[in-house]
């Protein structure tokens, strides 16, 4: 699903975000990107939906070429890559509903899947019954469901999600993350880039962690820090 | 057709304007402004115009004949004359016929009692289809072996011609500052409420809109401001024009009024919408370049 090869990226101030990275990540899996803030994180997401371009190597993201795209090719590439932010990102003056619906009519979806497809992304989520409220009726949680109803909505193959649950209190946390497991198990590959070491700990997934720009270790069934998973769960 | 989406797309650049009512509403002012300067300006090189074709048609080349021309050699000059294709019309005035139409002119005043024989030549008076060919045209006549004379109003023509073309070039230049103006304006505005709605086009980048359609919801925007300006402009115009045109006739009688209006006002809505276009677009796009 997506794959890095050599990937650089420094930026016009001199920043180096990420330097040299190699990453293979396979359709249908759930992998966590960690790393203190400042580490890449982010800029590596944003290299997958063509946010930022690299400095060297490729960035491949199903089976395009990410860093080679053109212009005009760039919104069929985001239409199959769902992101979700810290800050949800929804429109304040629209409803839960016109929230989802958005990304759908923006890009110029018929009506008549609109109308069938909006239900079943709130469904998938569990806020159908809160479709009708704005975002400032919404707990953190609810508002975060409903970016990521916003973000699957038009059945991408990829979810990104930037520090997911950074706003969140653990109970919403904990919601989000059983969300993002459910969408995974239905076949969406999943990354998260976080920097919540509890999270991480709990799933027990793949991670790949990231500093100063650089992988230094990418553990199947990993925790936060490699080798202190057990300690950091034991009380004391 | 799909309803629905016409009104999704509607119903956002309803909301977007209204919720920029503000600065929609200086956008709108300004353009109302400028579109009046410029509707006064038409009009009255309208007028001017009508005016100086006007008078321009009816400028006569005096053809004054030699004393001892006889009436039937004067009548042989008027097919040499209807035979120059410049020539619109000649008509014969004799002797007798110029005092009787000094008479009908001057009315009273001119006291025929006191002539003992009749001081006018034979003449012709000959129309020029083009007022260009009116020098020329009296020249070719003046080489006429029976032609004692050619008098026109020489400088009031060529000075005449020079003002139109003046006019003309000038208008297009002012018609030209006056809609970069009005569209600097615009784009200002239109700038002003993308800046307003940045989460909105990023979100709208982020899931995959292409930039013609994030673009389209600021065009119609900016067309509707530059619409509605103009219809304000037009409603001002029109004002002006019933209070201040029946007091401008009474005054300058010899001047005519009459402008097309219906042209008059297509074209100053065209030039809102136009403006109104291009500014919007050039004011997103700059934004869309990321």
């Amino acid at each position: 699903m997506i794959k890095l090869r050599g990937v650089s990226l420094v930026y016009p101030n001199g920043t180096r975000a990420l330097d040299d990275v190699d990453l293979e990540i396979e359709k249908g899996s759930f992998v966590f990107l960690v790393g203190h803030s400042g580490t890449g994180k982010s800029s590596l997401l944003k290299l997958l939906y063509r946010e930022e371009f690299p400095s060297a190597g490729e960035v491949t993201v199903d089976g395009i070429r990410v860093d080679t795209l053109r212009r005009g090719r760039v919104p069929k590439l985001r239409r199959n890559i769902g992101v979700v932010f810290q800050d949800f990102k929804l429109l304040s003056h629209k409803t839960v509903w016109e929230n989802v619906a958005f990304a759908l009519q923006v890009t110029g979806t018929r009506t008549r899947d609109v109308m069938r497809m909006v239900p079943r992304s709130l469904d998938l989520v569990g806020l159908s019954h809160k479709s009708r409220m704005f975002p400032s009726e919404l707990s953190g949680g609810e508002q975060q469901r409903t970016a990521i109803a916003r973000a699957l909505v038009g059945n991408p193959k990829l979810l990104l999600c930037d520090e997911p649950t950074g706003n969140l209190d653990p109970s919403n946390t904990t919601e989000i993350m059983e969300l993002l497991q459910r969408i995974n198990l239905k076949g969406t590959t999943v990354l998260v880039a976080t920097h919540n070491q509890a999270v991480v700990d709990r799933m027990r997934r793949r991670v790949v962690r990231l500093e100063h720009g650089k992988i230094l270790h990418d553990d199947e069934r990993g925790y936060y820090f490699r080798g202190l998973g057990q300690t950091a769960v034991l009380p004391g | 057709m799909d309803w629905g989406k016409l009104r999704f797309f509607l119903g956002e650049v309803f909301a977007n304007f209204t919720r920029n009512a503000g600065m929609q509403f200086t956008a709108i002012g300004t353009v109302a402004v400028t579109i009046v300067l410029l509707g006064s300006f038409l009009f009255v090189r309208e007028t001017i115009q009508t005016f100086g074709t006007g008078v321009l048609s009816q400028i006569e080349i005096a053809v004054y004949l030699k004393d001892g021309v006889t009436d039937a050699k004067a009548k042989d000059l008027a097919s040499t004359l209807a035979a120059d294709p410049r020539v619109a019309k000649a008509t014969y005035v004799s002797k007798a016929a110029g005092i009787k139409r000094m008479q009908d002119v001057l009315g009273k005043d001119f006291d025929t009692s006191l002539l003992t024989t009749n001081p006018l030549p034979n003449a012709y008076h000959v129309r020029v289809k083009d007022a260009d060919e009116v020098p020329a045209v009296a020249r070719a006549i003046a080489r006429d072996p029976r032609v004692a004379k050619t008098d026109y109003a020489a400088d009031t023509v060529q000075k005449l011609l020079k003002t139109a073309a003046v006019l003309g070039r000038a208008g297009i230049a002012l018609i030209a500052l006056l809609s970069i103006s009005a569209a600097i304006v615009i784009a200002n505005t239109i700038r002003l409420t993308v800046f307003a709605r940045r989460r909105e086009i990023a979100i709208m980048q982020l899931v995959g809109a292409t930039n013609m359609y994030i673009r389209l919801p600021f065009i119609a925007e900016g067309m509707l401001a530059g619409v509605l300006g103009a219809s304000v402009a037009i409603g001002v115009l029109a004002l002006a024009q019933a209070q201040v045109v029946p007091k401008l006739a009474q005054t300058l009688a010899f001047v005519s009024f009459q402008v097309n209006e219906l042209t008059l006002c297509l074209e100053l809505l065209a030039v809102g919408a136009a403006v109104g276009i291009i500014a919007s677009w050039l004011s997103v796009g700059r934004y869309l370049r990321t």
